[in-house]
């Protein structure tokens, strides 16, 4: 019965609608919680739908490794090495911007008492 | 008095109908794709044989992105700076808590072979999965076990300051050698034969260049985790 999702266009599907389920529950959290440090992780949990969605989209059924060694000179039978470079890149970006925000949070709890969104009104005077 | 929760359907509506409609578009986009884009990889494949390098993400990080890896360590420095001054403290006492005895000898024993995995991950990153962002989050993790098993443990920060300047001045110095010798900014000026391919001591600077980013990362993650433990004594 496996055979059925072992079809590229099946996979593919499947992942891009799992992580686009993902992508919408960060985007619920983000919308709809109050609290800041909530808000950063609903942000990361967009972040890694979309790291999902990137690594998915170029699996290949029966594909290696792009490690070239003597044993495996195939270039075709490989995955495709830029989608991994650019998640690199976007997971250490993401994890530096999530830093930030979260000590951001904590300095704006250091300094009001309050981590609620509704209650933030330094601004206003 | 309702007791059921009311479900917010509106909302709940609109998110359906806007991932219908971002699937829909993401549908059309990927049907038509040029072709050339699919053949990229392949093509960076085949170049990739030339540097002398098996691993080619990292090529790819290293090498035919190298300017943007330099960027992206400036983002991770400013982040790490932005960090420290949020959360900066004059007042040198922490509260954190005495931890027991077995934490504490279980760390002081996993510590170093943390770090030597951290180091291998770190020098091995040409010819096997891993490199330097992964090596020098593993050092800052050893560095986080020690934070929360001892109380008085802390980083030195001359350490820290003289790792970070050495590497981003040494990332900078050997692309700028590239730039005198090859005419290209980051250019492999060292010998990298296809013959050494998959030896230590192969692919030019890329090896160089990927231990650098380590340290940076490292001594960076470090500082970050640091900062985010240490705290003022009246929170």
């Amino acid at each position: 019965m496996f055979e059925f999702f072992n079809q590229p266009e099946v996979i593919k599907t499947i992942v891009t609608i799992g992580s686009m389920m993902l992508f919408f529950v960060g985007l619920f959290g983000l919308l709809t919680r109050k609290n800041l440090i909530k808000i950063f992780i609903s942000v990361a949990i967009m972040e890694t739908s979309i790291f999902l969605l990137f690594i998915g989209l170029t699996f290949k059924i029966d594909s290696i490794a792009p490690i070239l060694d003597s044993a495996h000179t195939d270039v075709a039978m490989m995955n495709d090495p830029i989608p991994h470079a650019m998640i690199l890149t976007a997971i250490v970006i993401g994890m530096a911007v999530l830093a930030l925000g979260v000590s951001f949070a904590i300095e704006y709890f250091k300094l009001t008492g309050n981590t609620d969104i509704d209650k933030m009104n330094e601004m206003r005077h | 008095m309702n007791l059921k929760r009311e479900l917010p359907t509106t909302t709940l509506s609109g998110f359906a109908l806007s991932g219908l409609l971002v699937l829909t578009i993401l549908n059309i986009l990927l049907q038509n794709m040029p072709t050339k884009i699919q053949t990229a990889g392949d093509a960076l494949l085949k170049l990739n044989a030339t540097e002398g390098v098996a691993n080619a993400v990292t090529t790819v990080v290293v090498f035919f992105r190298g300017f943007d890896t330099l960027g992206e360590i400036a983002v991770l420095f400013i982040a790490s700076l932005g960090i420290g001054l949020m959360l900066h403290s004059n007042a040198k006492c922490n509260i954190k808590v005495e931890s027991n005895f077995m934490l504490q000898t279980a760390s002081t024993l996993l510590f170093p072979i943390i770090l030597l995995f951290g180091v291998y991950v770190m020098i091995y990153g040409h010819l096997s999965p891993g490199g330097g962002f992964q090596g020098g989050v593993i050092i800052a993790s050893a560095v986080l076990l020690l934070l929360i098993s001892h109380k008085e443990f802390e980083v030195p920060h001359s350490v820290i300051v003289a790792l970070e300047t050495f590497a981003g001045v040494s990332y900078v110095l050997i692309g700028l050698i590239g730039l005198f010798v090859l005419d290209t900014f980051l250019g492999n000026f060292l010998p990298h034969d296809i013959s050494q391919m998959g030896l230590l001591l192969s692919g030019g600077i890329i090896p160089i260049i990927y231990i650098i980013v380590g340290i940076k990362v490292g001594s960076e993650m470090s500082m970050i985790v640091q900062n985010l433990i240490k705290r003022d004594h009246d929170v």
